[in-house]
């Protein structure tokens, strides 16, 4: 089934999203994202992402504070939407499934 | 914030590349994120790790989804916009199908008149362009005080003069006319004319040799180069380069008009090149060229006028100068003057002479200029035939106008709905225009359709023959038809996208009938002033007309008739005359030096021998004495001239014109006069008097003119031949065998009188049909134009017909009542442009001789033509709306 579609960047996105759940706009994702998965991240590349998860809408955005080390941009905070957190779901439910129907024997293989 | 307050700021250029490419929605918080990160590398690792690292983001963000639209961001739906106001107006186009063809006929017709005239600027700026250095070439003009019009040509030692003496002039080359003749080589001959060149011709003009060296092609006396087709007809495919030719001249005009004199051999010619004129679209045109320094030799032997420091006749020559890129053309002014001042300070004759130059670029199409080089229209045509042209364009234009507006009430409620539910003005106007480009597009296509059939019937005209117009499209020729449809769109559209979108929603929805105006106040006042015009052409058309006929009809005093002219191409008259008289058919046979009416004089001035009066500027004719018997021509007094063989210049002819104009009442007194020449010291004798007949065209002048004939054998070029056979084309049959004996290099050279006669009228034939033509489109167009009125109001009142036929109005009363606003229209127009028609026609007319009676009833068969066909087109609706069966018009709703 198509219903959800997630690449593998933007699921690690949805997820960092997730994790800092009120804190999260584009630098910060950005670190978090090297800083646990050890990955170089673009701006553009994310920023790519984000948008294609907004447009997707499972991500929703608004606007932040202004700082000074921003030159005075605001900050775009993200959010899961509800849609996000079904896909995010559906996602995990079928790894899970998969994950559980391979074979003991696979691993055993595997180990020798 | 601004960059430059912060001193800690990333690259500039990659900042402001990244707000220049970034969709504006996401910009501001990007921006932030690469200003965050870029604070934070730059305190970790330094200013030009950071640095880098932002040039890395900012490229790598330069991807799809980050760039903004190109259509814009605000408007995305845009072009979905703009194809539902095409869709829209497509449909309204098949919607009202009469409405449209009025409208893209009419503009189709307009456009292609117009198109054909931007084909014709195109093909005359298309000459001259191969010249590399097409922008410094300057031809030098004479201007005359006391003649209107610049010459072409300008005095022949100018060039080398001009070339030594002022160091802006790079190179000056010259060209002089006079050679016309015949090649002859191994008993084969070749007519053609051209022109004496230097060899600064090649480094002036870009003209490429097909065989032959062009750096000396032209130095050595007796050189001679000819063109591929002369090459061909010459050599027939042998190697030109070299051989010998002898030449001799025989005065034809480089300009292929007519005119011939005594023939003189030039020698022998060694063909140093050969060109291919054909590939060159250029104003000079030759057949062959001569090098300059033969001019020398031929003066010594009296063949050609020397001219070398004559700066006083300025129509023998044409000079071309070459500037240095970096000059200027006021440089070539002062340069002139300068010249001018020098030569001409001690001339009373031409002190106020003046040298201008005139870029090449300018001379096709460019100003009326004398002595011409070839024959072109001046640019001044080009404005008439503009002026015609966008006249026609506006009625069309008008029309669109018209009958877009009095459609306000159909689309009253459309315009409502659309700003009610949120369209702007702007947008509204926007909607309109776009539909009237559409139409003027469709009208483009038609009128490209209709530009084949035009462009064909143009370069039938008449005059083409010496205009050859080629009438080549191509992409730029395309690019400004587009570019023509585009504006002839807008400004058509302009007044109804302005008018309808300023209906006010809530009327337009209510219906409200007085929205747009009944009155059709400006429809009116622009259809009448259609009218108007189209009366005027009409009436101008019918007058031409009848004035040709008028020139076709009149009396010569002469009988042309069963006349063939032969012309004499250098052969003895003696010798044509034995051998043609020989013929069965041929009446009689005489000789002339020209054919009287078809262009040409020679003039010279005559008083009475020893009187005190001033000359009497008399044309000559030379003839000998059986021209007369030929032509018909009365002698009234005395007798005729003496015989050929025993002739003399002493004796004279004069015809009753120079008679009264000489001061005598009776021809027989002035029979026997001794005469003074103009210039020359032999008297010479009136023998007799000859009835007046007309020896200029009949446009030229109206009242016969004084003329003297006098018979001198050496000059005679034409020999006439009265047929009495019934058959023309066994006579001239004969006629061609007889002349193969006689000279076996010239095919024979024939024409009949009385076709020549009528040939010198064709000028008007062209004129007639263009003016024609206007005409034809004019009322075309006025009658679309009220066929869309007519029709519309019509069908608004269909209800009111329905009704008035319901309690018993006939459908004669009916039509009766829908045509009256109309016929009220046609009756103001032929009010006003009857009058108008007259006055502005009897202007030119007055000043034209040989004029045609212009009655009121040239006009009135105009104001027939017009309301007859004016009638047509209101009857065709109205009648049929009253024929209609009421019902139907009133169970609709």
């Amino acid at each position: 089934m198509k219903k959800y579609q997630l690449g593998e960047f933007e699921e690690v996105v949805m997820l960092t999203v997730g994790i800092l759940y009120k804190d999260a706009y584009g630098v910060s994702i950005k670190k978090e994202i090297e800083i646990r998965l050890k990955r170089g991240v673009s701006v553009g590349a994310l920023q790519t992402a984000l948008k294609r998860l907004e447009d997707k809408g499972y991500l929703k955005s608004f606007e932040g504070e202004a700082t000074e080390e921003r030159a005075g941009r605001p900050k775009k905070y993200f959010q899961i939407t509800a849609l996000g957190k079904k896909a995010m779901e559906h996602i995990k439910s079928t790894r899970d499934e998969l994950w559980s129907a391979i074979p003991k024997v696979a691993w055993e293989v595997k180990i020798v | 914030m601004n960059l430059k307050h912060s001193s800690k700021h990333p690259p500039t250029f990659f900042l402001k590349f990244f707000r220049w490419f970034c969709h504006p929605k996401l910009k501001d918080s990007i921006e932030g994120d690469l200003m965050e990160l870029y604070q934070e590398r730059r305190a970790e690792n330094g200013k030009l790790k950071a640095d880098l690292k932002f040039v890395r983001d900012v490229l790598l963000l330069f991807r799809p989804s980050i760039i903004k639209p190109i259509e814009g961001y605000q408007n995305l739906n845009n072009y979905g916009m703009i194809k539902s106001y095409f869709a829209i107006g497509w449909r309204n186009i098949l919607k009202y199908k009469v409405f449209s063809f009025i409208n893209v006929f009419g503009l189709a017709v307009a456009m292609s008149v117009c198109m054909l005239i931007i084909l014709m600027l195109a093909d005359q700026k298309s000459y001259d362009q191969f010249h590399q250095k097409k922008n410094n070439i300057y031809r030098v003009l004479t201007k005359i005080p006391k003649s209107l019009k610049p010459n072409a040509s300008s005095p022949f030692p100018l060039a080398s003069s001009i070339k030594s003496d002022y160091p802006i002039i790079a190179d000056a080359t010259h060209l002089v006319p006079g050679i016309g003749g015949d090649a002859i080589y191994q008993q084969k001959a070749s007519e053609m004319r051209g022109f004496f060149a230097d060899a600064s011709f090649f480094d002036v003009f870009s003209f490429e040799l097909e065989k032959g060296n062009k750096q000396n092609a032209l130095s050595l006396p007796q050189s001679m180069i000819i063109t591929t087709e002369i090459a061909h007809r010459l050599f027939n495919g042998e190697e030109p380069i070299g051989k010998t030719v002898e030449f001799i001249n025989r005065g034809l005009s480089h300009l292929k008009v007519d005119g011939e004199a005594t023939p003189s051999n030039w020698g022998i010619f060694t063909i140093t090149g050969v060109i291919d004129a054909q590939k060159y679209k250029s104003h000079i045109q030759f057949g062959v060229l001569i090098s300059s320094s033969t001019i020398k030799s031929l003066a010594v032997d009296g063949k050609f006028k020397d001219m070398t420091d004559n700066w006083q006749e300025y129509s023998n020559c044409y000079s071309y100068v070459l500037l240095h890129p970096e000059s200027k053309s006021e440089d070539l002014t002062t340069a002139l003057n300068d010249l001018t001042a020098r030569k001409y300070k001690d001339n009373a004759e031409l002190k106020n002479l003046k040298l201008v130059g005139q870029n090449l670029m300018d001379i096709t199409p460019g100003i009326f200029v004398g002595n011409p080089i070839s024959f072109s229209l001046p640019i001044e045509v080009y404005y008439f035939l503009s002026f015609l042209a966008l006249a026609i364009m506006l009625s069309a234009g008008v029309n669109y106008t018209n009958l877009s507006t009095a459609r306000a009430l159909t689309r009253a409620k459309e315009i409502g709905v659309r700003k009610v539910t949120g369209a702007r003005r702007k947008d509204l106007i926007f909607q309109f225009l776009s539909e009237s480009i559409l139409i003027s597009f469709l009208s483009l296509v038609l009128a490209m359709i209709l530009l084949l059939f035009v462009k064909p019937a143009f370069k039938g005209l008449w005059v083409n023959n010496y205009l050859n117009f080629e009438l080549h499209e191509n992409s730029t020729v395309y690019f400004y038809f587009i570019l023509f449809a585009l504006l002839v769109g807008l400004l058509a559209g302009i007044y109804p996208a302005f008018r309808l979108s300023r209906l006010q929603p809530i009327l337009a929805i209510q219906k409200k009938e007085s929205v747009p105006s009944k009155k059709w106040g400006m429809q009116k006042f622009l259809s009448v002033s259609q009218f108007i015009v189209s009366l005027f052409f009409i009436t101008t058309s019918i007058l031409l007309y009848n004035q040709f006929k008028h020139h076709l009809a009149i009396d010569y005093g002469f009988n042309a008739k069963q006349i063939v002219n032969v012309k004499l191409q250098g052969n003895e008259y003696s010798k044509v005359s034995n051998e043609l008289s020989k013929i069965p058919g041929v009446a009689s046979i005489s000789a002339c030096d020209y054919l009287p009416a078809t262009g040409t004089q020679n003039n010279t001035a005559l008083k009475i021998a020893g009187s005190e009066k001033d000359y009497l500027g008399v044309t000559v004719l030379v003839t000998d004495e059986k021209f007369m018997e030929t032509l018909e021509l009365k002698i009234i007094a005395g007798k005729n001239l003496p015989d050929s063989s025993r002739a003399h210049n002493r004796f004279i002819l004069l015809n009753e014109s120079a008679i009264q104009k000489l001061g005598y009442q009776h021809p027989s007194e002035i029979v026997g006069e001794l005469m003074e020449q103009h210039g020359s010291k032999e008297m010479v004798e009136v023998v007799g008097v000859v009835r007046d007949f007309r020896f200029r065209m009949p446009s030229e002048q109206e009242v016969i003119a004084p003329i003297m004939i006098h018979n001198r054998p050496s000059s005679f070029r034409y020999a006439n031949l009265k047929i009495i056979s019934n058959d023309r084309t066994e006579t001239i049959a004969r006629l061609e065998e007889a002349w193969r004996k006689l000279d076996p290099m010239h095919p024979l050279d024939y024409q009949f009188y009385d076709e020549q006669l009528a040939e010198t009228n064709q000028g008007f034939v062209d004129i007639v049909s263009i003016i024609g033509s206007f005409a034809f489109l004019a009322i075309t167009i006025a009658c679309l134009g009220l066929l869309g009125m007519a029709t519309y109001t019509t069908e608004r009142k269909s209800k009111e017909i329905g009704i008035r036929k319901v309690m018993g109005a006939g459908d004669m009363s009916v039509a009766l009542l829908l045509s009256k606003g109309f016929l009220k229209m046609l009756l103001v127009s032929i009010g006003i442009g009857a009058p108008f028609s007259y006055f502005i026609n009897n202007l030119w007319l007055q000043h034209f001789p040989n004029r045609v009676e212009f009655g009121f009833g040239t006009v009135l068969l105009g104001i027939v033509v017009l309301l007859g066909l004016g009638l047509i087109t209101i009857g065709s609706q109205t009648f049929r709306a009253s024929k209609r069966n009421p019902v139907e018009s009133l169970k609709s709703e």
